[in-house]
């Protein structure tokens, strides 16, 4: 991950070395193009040249003057001896007329570079190559003249090269890229920069830095309009150099507020004496205007310069502490950019040598460079953050799914451990309070000598019925109660037809599968058993007819179990009749269902069981109380 | 039905059925008794020595249990029906018998008429079954294509039973009778029954299949 930005790092410093080695000036270097050392100067007015005897005073290229009066005209002479009228091509480099000039050699005009006037501010910062004609050049001494103007500011003329235009064509050339093109490719990039960073910002707007480095660049790019402009109209001057100090002091604000933040300094006081230090730039120029470039502008660059510095410093001190290098490489070209900016302060200055290149044009684009790769790095490693989240996430789906599975292992073991136990705790009652104590009650009566033989293998015989319904309950796995009910069916059938009674078994209004309570399916088949029982025993009717069915009322679902056998019906049944209905009756209510028995004395009955399918938790039938059939055979006997 | 009558052999332990069941068995003309055993060890001699139609047998014997029994007579004399006599009738004891190679079952207590219409029907082709172990059949191979079928030998996991045969399971299942069910799919109660047999015999072999391929897993067996 450190490793591109080291590399990183590496190009653009070799990159930048290439370009100071290409670009600055290498004096001395041709043979025949001659460095003007000395020019004189004289005041004048254009197209009149000077007199003869006009006052000439010498002065050291290149030069650099500050003017608070009014416009004012100037001459500019030197000259340059020839051994002989050249044959090639020869020109005039002018690395910086800044103000525009007239161009005359031995007193003919070669060139006319737009000059600095009332209605036309012009600050050539390109180059200017001033072709000769050759028939203008003679041996021995050739004499230059240049008219040039000036008005209240800034002004300068840098160095001044005359020779073969082929030797003076590559520096030209580069110093045409350095000061003009390259300026101009730093403004767009900066523009584009500032409009990358706005649409990142909009996308995410939690991350102010974006809009921050957006903002930051915009102010650069008003800032540089001063410079991208080299000739303009008078009136638009005010403006370009009003978008200097309104640019120059946003950036040097928000960047040293970003730098000191960002470097973990979070000082109230010291940001806001920033915010007042930078207006302060604005604001003295639109109240003293174009004179606030010669009187205070100057220191007040300086401070922001310097404010700027205070903040890169707290950048590095934290890069130094920060373990990726991306940080430091973002400091290093800050640095760079600063320096440069010092730089072309000081030459704005004068302290170094007027028409020096301006570094800036070559440090922003390193610095933008330097944000492009920060911005790339962070990038490629969200992405890389993003795929390991992903396989992360993945690994932990994985395990949550196992960690699930086995929760719902144990799950459905501990619900098997509790339908078993609710099972085993229902057969326990069953067999107390049914089976248990029927049998017991019977020992009683056996031992008392009280029952018959045949009584006795009554009692036991349905006993054994009553536990086979029992177990047909139990083997009624998820509430099967059609099987159960078939069993018994199966079971019945033969004692039916012992008795010389027709079964007809009616299942066909059941569907597949009838969801009923567990707990009710063996007090169903008890009360099936019984009302056949009842039949065989009392009704000495040729034929039963068993209906299964469900049907809606109330808005629940009922299973629906009609027993109707065309005997003597109830009312000239034997005594158990009453208790066996009673027991019927008892087992209903405490499943929650509803008995109806309809009789008719000589025709026949029919019992009709009525059940709430378990559509909805039904009734507590858990402690149910469940007595078996043979109870009434017992009242009988005491009775008796 | 041949005139040669019905030889039976009974393995039960309990006096008072053995008693029972030789009483029905030598009231009934058309069939003979060629020996009574009280145990395991009895038994054995017996299927060794005698050749017999049907068996009666009581799956809990003194000295073991009766599905060893089962499954060696199933195996070694496949003509011989083997009857299970058991109490409930329940799910547990008749399925893990038809498994073992039994066709049919009774309960201890049925009517002397019922045990030899029953052994009639399992002469003639048929086996009885009720709902509730009809249900169990069908869970039964249900579980077995469901649960096991991936470790199992390719091929033995399909469901063994025709279409027809799981038709009549599900009609059984639901309660309905042979007659019914004959008269739902055409056929005489008969043919319900006969249907019955063939699927216990394949339940039979499935398991056997099964057990040897598990056997040979273990190990146990050389294939």
């Amino acid at each position: 991950m450190t490793v591109p930005v080291v590399r990183l790092a590496r190009l653009l410093g070799v990159a930048f070395a290439c370009l100071l080695a290409v670009l600055l000036p290498l004096p001395g270097q041709a043979d025949e193009a001659q460095a003007i050392p000395r020019i004189e100067l004289t005041g004048g007015t254009r197209g009149t040249f000077p007199a003869a005897d006009a006052l000439w005073q010498s002065h050291a290229l290149p030069m650099r003057w500050a003017a608070s009066g009014g416009r004012t005209g100037i001459w500019l002479r030197y000259g340059f001896d020839l051994p002989a009228a050249p044959q090639e091509g020869w020109s005039i480099l002018f690395g910086r007329l800044a103000n525009g000039g007239t161009v005359y050699v031995n007193g003919k005009m070669v060139a006319d570079i737009p000059l600095d006037a009332d209605r036309r501010h012009v600050n050539w910062r390109r180059p200017h190559l001033v072709n000769l004609p050759n028939d203008y050049l003679h041996a021995g001494q050739n004499q230059v003249l240049v008219f040039t103007s000036y008005g209240l500011g800034v002004h300068g003329i840098g160095s001044i090269e005359v020779g073969p235009t082929a030797e003076l064509q590559p520096d030209y050339g580069s110093q045409f890229f350095v000061n003009h093109t390259l300026r101009w490719i730093a403004l767009l990039l900066t523009c584009l920069m500032a409009i990358g960073f706005a649409a990142l910002w909009f996308r995410r707007r939690s991350e102010s830095l974006f809009g921050l480095l957006s903002l930051i660049a915009a102010s650069w790019a008003l800032r540089s309009l001063d410079f991208a402009f080299e000739s303009l109209p008078a009136d638009m001057r005010l403006w370009t150099r009003g978008a200097f100090y309104l640019g120059t002091a946003a950036f040097t604000a928000l960047a040293t507020i970003t730098m000191w933040r960002h470097g973990g300094v979070k000082r109230g006081a010291a940001e806001a004496g920033v915010v007042v230090l930078a207006v302060l730039g604005p604001l003295l120029f639109a109240i003293s205007g174009d004179t606030f470039d010669l009187t205070a502008g100057t220191a007040w660059q300086a401070v922001m310069l310097g404010l700027l510095g205070l903040g890169l410093l707290s950048l590095a001190v934290h890069a130094l502490k920060s373990p990726t290098f991306m940080l430091k490489g973002i400091v290093l070209a800050i640095g760079i950019a600063l320096a440069a900016a010092v730089h072309d302060f000081l030459v704005y200055v004068g302290v170094l040598t007027f028409g020096s290149p301006e570094l800036l044009n070559i440090a922003t684009p390193v610095l933008l460079f330097a944000l492009g790769g920060a911005l790339i790095e962070r990038f490629v490693r969200s992405l890389a953050d993003v795929e390991k989240t992903n396989a992360e996430l993945e690994s932990r789906i994985h395990e949550r799914e196992q960690l699930l599975k086995r929760n719902f292992d144990r799950l459905r073991e501990s619900e098997r451990v509790k339908a078993s136990a609710q099972e085993r705790q229902r057969i326990m009652q069953d067999m107390h309070d049914g089976l248990g104590s029927q049998l017991l009650s019977s020992l009683m009566l056996v031992e008392r000598g009280a029952l018959t033989n045949e009584q006795v293998a009554q009692i036991l015989r349905e006993s054994i019925d009553d536990m086979r319904l029992a177990i047909d309950a139990l083997a009624a796995e998820d509430s099967d109660l059609l099987s159960a009910l078939g069993n018994l069916r199966y079971r019945m059938e033969p004692r039916l037809k012992v008795a010389g009674m027709e079964l007809q078994w009616d299942a066909r209004g059941l569907p597949e599968e009838v969801d009923i309570d567990p707990d009710a399916v063996l007090p169903v088949l008890r009360i099936v058993q019984e009302a056949l029982t009842n039949a065989i025993k009392h009704s000495r009717a040729r034929a039963v007819r068993v209906t299964l069915g469900v049907d809606s009322r109330d808005d629940s679902e009922w299973l629906t179990i009609r027993v109707t056998d065309n005997g003597r019906g109830l009312a000239a049944g034997a005594n158990g009749n009453g208790r066996g209905l009673l027991n019927m009756r008892n087992r209903a209510r405490k499943i929650g269902a509803v008995l109806k028995v309809e009789t008719v004395p000589g025709a026949g009955t029919m019992i009709l069981l009525r059940l709430p399918l378990a559509t909805s938790p039904g009734p507590n039938t858990r402690a149910m109380q469940l007595s078996l059939n043979t109870e009434a055979v017992i009242e009988q006997v005491r009775q008796g | 039905m041949s005139d040669q009558p019905i030889s039976i052999i009974i393995v039960e332990d309990e006096p008072e059925f053995r008693r029972r069941f030789v009483q029905i068995i030598e009231n009934e003309p058309s069939m003979t008794l060629v020996g009574v055993a009280a145990n395991k060890r009895e038994a054995q001699a017996i299927i060794d020595r005698e050749s017999f139609d049907v068996m009666l047998i009581d799956l809990g014997l003194p000295d073991g249990s009766g599905i060893d029994l089962i499954r060696q007579v199933s195996q070694k004399k496949p003509d011989v029906d083997i009857m299970v006599v058991t109490v409930f009738g329940d799910e547990q004891h008749v399925v893990s018998s038809i498994e073992a190679g039994a066709t049919g079952y009774i309960l201890k207590d049925s009517a002397p008429a019922d045990v030899i219409s029953c052994i009639r029907l399992l002469r003639a082709g048929g086996s009885p079954v009720s709902p509730v172990v009809a249900r169990s059949v069908l869970r039964a191979i249900r579980n077995r294509m469901g649960t096991t079928a991936p470790t199992r030998a390719p091929g033995s996991e399909q469901n063994p039973l025709s279409a027809r045969e799981t038709e009549i399971l599900q009609l059984l299942a639901k309660g309905m009778s042979f007659n019914e069910i004959g008269e739902i799919l055409g056929i005489s109660p008969h043919t319900v029954t006969a249907h019955i047999k063939k699927i216990y015999r394949k339940l039979a072999v499935h398991s056997r299949g099964e057990a040897v391929y598990e056997a040979t897993q273990m190990g146990l067996l050389k294939s």
